[in-house]
């Protein structure tokens, strides 16, 4: 092995063993309990089956969304406060109990403590979503077969033909577990992912736990806006707003990610189907505002005094 | 190398990052709006209807869950029978998930067809404002119907839901001119069977709409040929019934018992099908000819003339206006 490729497997492999310590950290402040709650939301969302208009098409046609409506809620959620509070916690915790100057003591680059730091926390979020999503897709499926059956049934005893039957399973299908039902967890994991790493730029100047949690779930909430911004922004005033309220919009927009890109689960409850092509797009997209904030966090975090 | 100048490189790679991604990710949102893959912007109004709380957890990404929640409160006031609040739980709804066709389909079922049920049966409100809320109720609930259209052209349901909206005679007078009507669902029946993978009893229902408009007959008569002609599938007791009917406006001089019996295949069954047509009369299908067939078909039976259904009178039948006459509800 030549020098650089030593250098560089030193590196992943110490960026992995900080991963995998955050992981077990994280993971011992049984952060799991909640997929408990998770399988409840779960299971409960089956029971919202309201008595609706007749016709084979109205059956199940209500639980079937509920279920992936309160599940991708629920995943999302829960995503987006650990996201931030793993990662609001993690540094301040290393100081507290004195784990960070063990580690800098030793030849560790910064860059790669705040790495691997992050995968600890990324790793934490996506076996979390992996077990919610397993479940989900569970429940999705076994109501998905008994609301066929139904409406297999009624359409029969309704004289449907073979054609309109087929194009009823089609539809029903479509609101079962499919590809873009798993592009949504990815892109709800995406979103986790990205916030974690601005959680992680803001705490290496944050002074507080808490400030750095309340400046993430601000940013979180403004980065929704950020598309609307940008759009005001590009439109030249044309609506006729204000230089000050156009200067507003370009600062946001070059400053905050755009949360509102990774926000498909809402079309992808309401049945849309999310293309290989824009999925690609969106892991781009996440991946490169990871890296960049990553790389910001290091250069604030460099030379920083403990 | 110093705090502030570290702080300063990071300022400044934000900013230009900031630049150099905002063309990528502006076409980037165009493109997923494009694909129906992004919302559109939350308006005001909708955001002040749905309260902080519940807008909060909209703008973070979560619309359709927040619609589920307000499915539920509106599920509550339909069972208080609250409909002017189940009418505005729906528009927030529909706001929030506006390509969820189950909510435009349960939205317009409260109002056209609940709601108006409810206002008919309303003893405690004077006639002439039953009358109006039952009128208003149901043109609402044609509306909704018109709304999720325009949001959704390609969901075959909806426009099969107008259909059977505007041609219901418990609920046509709500649109005045019942043959506006019948052509309205026509037409929304049409272009339902234009929509892949919609089912081929729209075509049907076309027929049976447009066989009702006055100077339309032609046209339903080629609609009412080709679907016999295309399948037994569509051989319905109903299609058969009207197809004879225009046949016989066609050609009033025609054979009406030979005529019927090539029809529905059998003397049996087309004194049958003919007689339950026949009695059909507030559906307003066209009977040119049903007479003259019955008549000839129980002369060639040999039925009583007290047993045949063309000399008993119309059977009693519920009228919707009945029940905005002064004093209470009547029910059939």
């Amino acid at each position: 092995m030549n020098e650089p490729q030593a250098a560089r497997a030193t590196h992943i492999g110490r960026t992995l063993v900080i991963a995998s310590n955050t992981f077990t950290q994280l993971v011992r402040m049984k952060v799991f309990y909640f997929l408990a709650v998770f399988g409840v939301i779960a299971i409960a969302s089956n029971f919202f089956d309201m008595p609706q208009h007749t016709g084979p098409e109205a059956i199940g046609a209500n639980v079937l969304r509920s279920i992936k409506s309160w599940s991708l809620g629920a995943m999302t959620l829960f995503s987006v406060v650990l996201a931030v509070v793993a990662t609001a916690l993690l540094l301040p915790k290393d100081v507290e109990d004195r784990t960070l100057y063990t580690i800098l003591a030793k030849p560790v680059p910064r860059l790669d403590y705040l790495a691997g730091k992050l995968l600890g926390v990324l790793a934490l979020i996506f076996v979390s979503l992996l077990a919610m999503d397993i479940l989900m897709t569970a429940v999705l499926h076994i109501r998905t077969q008994i609301v066929l059956d139904q409406q297999m049934t009624l359409a029969a005893a309704m004289g449907y033909t073979e054609e309109a039957r087929e194009s009823l399973r089609a539809e029903t299908l479509a609101q079962g577990p499919n590809w873009s039902l798993q592009a949504a967890v990815l892109a709800v994991f995406l979103r986790a992912a990205v916030i974690a790493a601005v959680a992680m730029l803001v705490s290496t100047f944050s002074t507080s736990t808490l400030f750095t949690a309340v400046i993430s779930f601000l940013i979180y909430f403004i980065g929704h806006f950020q598309a609307d911004l940008r759009s005001a922004w590009l439109a030249g005033g044309a609506d006729g707003e204000g230089w000050i309220a156009r200067g507003v919009s370009l600062l946001v927009s070059l400053i905050l990610p755009d949360f509102q890109l990774f926000n498909v689960v809402d079309a992808v409850i309401e049945g849309q189907l999310v293309s290989i092509a824009v999925m690609a797009k969106l892991i781009g997209v996440g991946l490169f505002y990871v890296i960049f904030y990553t790389l910001c966090s290091w250069l604030i975090f460099a030379e920083k005094e403990f | 190398m110093k705090v502030w100048k570290r702080t300063g490189i990071v300022a400044l790679a934000v900013i230009v990052t900031g630049a150099a991604r905002m063309p990528v990710e502006h076409r980037l949102t165009a493109e997923m709006r494009a694909a129906g893959l992004m919302p559109a912007t939350l308006d005001i109004s909708t955001r002040e209807r749905i309260g902080q709380t519940s807008a909060a957890v909209a703008l973070g990404g979560l619309r359709t869950l927040v619609a589920t929640f307000l499915n539920l409160r509106a599920f509550g006031f339909f069972t208080e029978q609250r409909w002017s609040n189940v009418d505005e739980t729906y528009r927030l709804i529909v706001d929030l998930a506006p390509r969820t066709r189950y909510y435009w389909e349960t939205a317009s079922w409260h109002q056209a067809y609940n709601a108006a049920a409810y206002y008919q049966n309303q003893s405690a409100l004077p006639a002439l404002r039953r009358r109006e809320a039952w009128r208003s109720s149901i043109v609402r609930g044609l509306e909704i119907l018109d709304q999720g259209i325009s949001n959704m052209p390609d969901a075959w349901p909806l426009h099969v839901q107008r259909g059977f909206l505007l041609r219901d005679p418990n609920k046509i007078r709500a649109f005045g001119d019942p043959e506006a009507s019948f052509l309205a669902a026509a037409e929304s029946y049409a272009r339902a069977a234009e929509i892949e993978g919609a089912p081929e009893y729209a075509r049907r229902f076309q027929f049976y709409t447009l066989a009702r408009v006055s100077g339309r007959e032609a046209e339903a008569l080629a609609l009412g040929r080709e679907l016999h002609a295309e399948s037994t599938a569509h051989h319905a007791p109903t299609l058969l019934s009207v197809l004879f009917a225009l046949e016989m406006w066609e050609n009033p001089e025609a054979d009406a018992k030979a005529l019927a019996i090539d029809l529905f295949g059998t003397e049996e069954r087309a004194v049958e099908q003919l007689g339950l047509y026949w009695q059909r009369v507030r559906e307003r299908f066209p009977t040119h000819g049903v007479a003259r067939a019955l008549e000839a078909l129980y002369d060639a039976r040999g039925t009583p003339a007290s047993e045949r259904i063309i000399n008993q009178p119309p059977p009693r039948i519920y009228d919707p206006e009945e029940a905005f006459a002064p004093g209470p509800p009547q029910h059939d």
